[in-house]
């Protein structure tokens, strides 16, 4: 026998307790390191290629606001831009589904290619998006998930504008970090409601990443003082903005993690002081036959720190696994098309299980280290 | 008469049960010799147990002097206590206190994972103690596939597995049929014989009294 042999006897001696305390480790793990995956998804989104060349324009007061269309002509004139194209937010709800699955823009079909390149598309997607008036092009998990293909018709209903608009699809597009939206083209939509000379927002792609700060200070300053001012920010700090309301999940999401760290450190100790408690009587024996406190106190976090352990190998490999090698869209039903279980996530999670093995430890430990071998072996007799 | 292995002076232990002191032990005075084989006997509360723990290392006097060897038990402190008992007692308890997860064999190596002995060592000297008890069949048996009489004859193996000088016993047959009682009490006292070892026992049962050299009665912390 070796100490390493009598330190697992002793964690499995009773194994009903050891593989529910290694489950709920397991279980609290794999929630924790889903929580901070979704935490960071919410609020680190993928960046798509051609994200370092792309301004959003917005209103200034809201983005709900709409933005002229007189104003395109100005932004195109600024040095250093290379296309723009409106990009108007449509609320489109499939089929009557209650909530909308996926987003629906339109701009400029002439602009899709220059503006969000990395859209690919098989076949000739972008010139039939050019050349029909009702066409569209879809993100592929969304023409997945309801088994759409090019030459489909679909129909949305606008919970913005009246009326229902309907489309042939030109194209599935792939290859962006979120292939879930419907994009179509601004003219039909501006035909459809009887040209009211607004757009959402505008989006447009600078020359190069140099040209991306002056153009940002140029469009914000080309419509100050006018009737719709704008805010131009990258699209990475776009997409902040937007987590920025985020604040209250990520609260939530925080508190929760706080929560599950808490609790598994409560089941881990009391399990730990049971475990030590029902031995209290042997550990005393140890004692008396010559081991000291800190070979005791070794075999009490040994134990503690292997259930621990297991646990964390359990949870966290679970986790990994699952977002790994699963279809993450399918399992959110499309609310993340990402989710990645990082090193740093995983790392984490194996210090919070590593330092939670230790935490337990400690007051068994000291339990069995102020217990005279005297006191010990009276509780024999 | 050689230099006792056991060496006791003036030895006193006092216990306070809230305001209430006790005496355990009363300025005790007790020489024991190398091999022999004492039966502490007295009644419960007399202090016996308490002796007991003082001389094996596992309690502290209030004041006085115990020498086990030549080395003051009372002076050292805790870690080195720990690896002095490791060395130089052997413990049996009236309840076997084998470790119900281990086999008789993993019982009876526990002292000696303390040691710097090799694994293939450490078997040799497993073997031997369960042979020296006659248990080397069950070595492989669990404490519950074994019967009481032969899980106190593990524990035997288990305090004469580091070669101790001195094995100490509370009350080995407390817990036993007579017929186990017997066994056992056979079996230290072939470790008295055979083996030279020195063996202080505390019992109730004159006829486990019987079995060693010398009987010596305490009555309220005082030798009678």
């Amino acid at each position: 026998m070796t100490i390493p042999t009598f330190i697992l006897k002793n964690a499995l001696r009773n194994k009903r307790r050891a593989l529910l305390s290694i489950s709920s480790g397991a279980v609290s793990l794999f929630l924790l390191v889903t929580l901070q995956v979704a935490l960071r998804e919410l609020t680190l989104p993928p960046q798509s290629a051609g994200a370092e060349l792309r301004v959003a324009v917005r209103n200034k007061i809201s983005i709900t606001n709409p933005l002229p269309v007189r104003q395109r002509g100005i932004i195109e004139k600024i040095p250093g831009v290379e296309a723009v194209t409106p990009f108007t937010w449509f609320g489109g709800k499939y089929k009557g589904e209650e909530g909308m699955s996926f987003a629906q823009f339109a701009m400029d079909a002439d602009k899709l290619h220059s503006v969000f390149g990395e859209a690919k598309m098989n076949g000739d997607g972008y010139e039939k998006f050019n050349a029909t008036k009702d066409a569209c092009v879809l993100g592929k998990i969304t023409a997945d998930k309801y088994h759409l293909k090019v030459g489909d018709q679909m129909t949305l209903d606008s919970t913005i504008y009246p009326g229902s608009l309907s489309f042939h699809i030109a194209g599935i597009y792939f290859g962006t970090p979120d292939d879930r939206n419907m994009l179509f083209r601004q003219d039909y939509l501006d035909e459809s409601i009887g040209e009211p000379g607004y757009v959402g927002m505008w989006w447009l792609k600078v020359k190069s990443a140099d040209d991306m700060v002056p153009v940002i200070k140029a469009i914000n300053a080309a419509f100050q003082n006018t009737s719709a001012e704008v805010r131009a920010e990258s699209e990475r700090n776009f997409q902040l903005g937007f987590i920025s309301m985020l604040g209250n999940i990520k609260t939530l999401i925080a508190s929760i993690s706080t929560v599950v760290v808490f609790t598994l450190v409560l089941v881990t100790a009391s399990t730990m002081s049971m475990a030590v408690r029902e031995r209290f009587r042997e550990l005393a024996i140890l004692k008396a036959l010559g081991f000291r406190r800190r070979e005791l106190f070794a075999f009490i976090l040994a134990e503690s720190f292997g259930l621990a352990v297991a646990g964390a190998l359990l949870g966290i490999g679970g986790a990994y696994c699952l977002y790994t090698f699963g279809d993450i869209g399918k399992m959110t039903a499309g609310i993340f098309v990402s989710f990645e279980v990082t090193p740093r996530i995983m790392g984490v999670a194996a210090l919070v299980a590593a330092l939670l093995g230790i935490i337990a430890a400690v007051a068994p430990s000291l339990s069995v280290a102020r217990m005279s071998v005297v006191n010990g072996l009276k509780t024999l007799d | 008469m050689a230099e006792p292995i056991v060496k006791i002076r003036e030895l006193t232990k006092l216990y306070s049960q809230g305001e209430i002191q006790v005496t355990a032990l009363d300025r005790i005075t007790l020489d024991i010799a190398a091999g022999e084989f004492l039966a502490l006997m007295g009644p419960s509360g007399s202090g016996k147990s308490t002796l007991l723990h003082i001389i094996a290392g596992v309690d502290r006097p209030t004041s006085g002097q115990c020498l086990v060897q030549g080395v003051d038990v009372t002076k050292l402190n805790e870690s080195a206590l720990a690896d002095w008992r490791n060395h130089n007692v052997g413990f049996i308890f009236q309840t076997f206190n084998l470790i119900p997860v281990l086999t008789a064999a993993e019982n009876v190596e526990l002292p000696l994972l303390l040691t710097r002995l090799s694994r293939t060592q450490r078997r040799k000297q497993v073997e031997t103690a369960l042979e020296v008890v006659g248990l080397a069949d069950r070595a492989k048996h669990l404490p519950r596939q074994l019967s009481g009489g032969q899980e106190q004859r593990v524990a035997i193996a288990r305090a004469l597995v580091t070669d101790p000088a001195l094995i100490v016993a509370d009350e080995p047959t407390g817990n036993l049929d007579s017929h186990s009682a017997q066994e056992v009490l056979g079996a230290l006292q072939s470790l008295r014989k055979d083996a030279g070892k020195t063996i202080i026992m505390v019992t109730h049962d004159p006829k486990a009294a019987a079995f060693g050299t010398r009987q010596i009665h305490l009555e309220k912390g005082e030798l009678s």
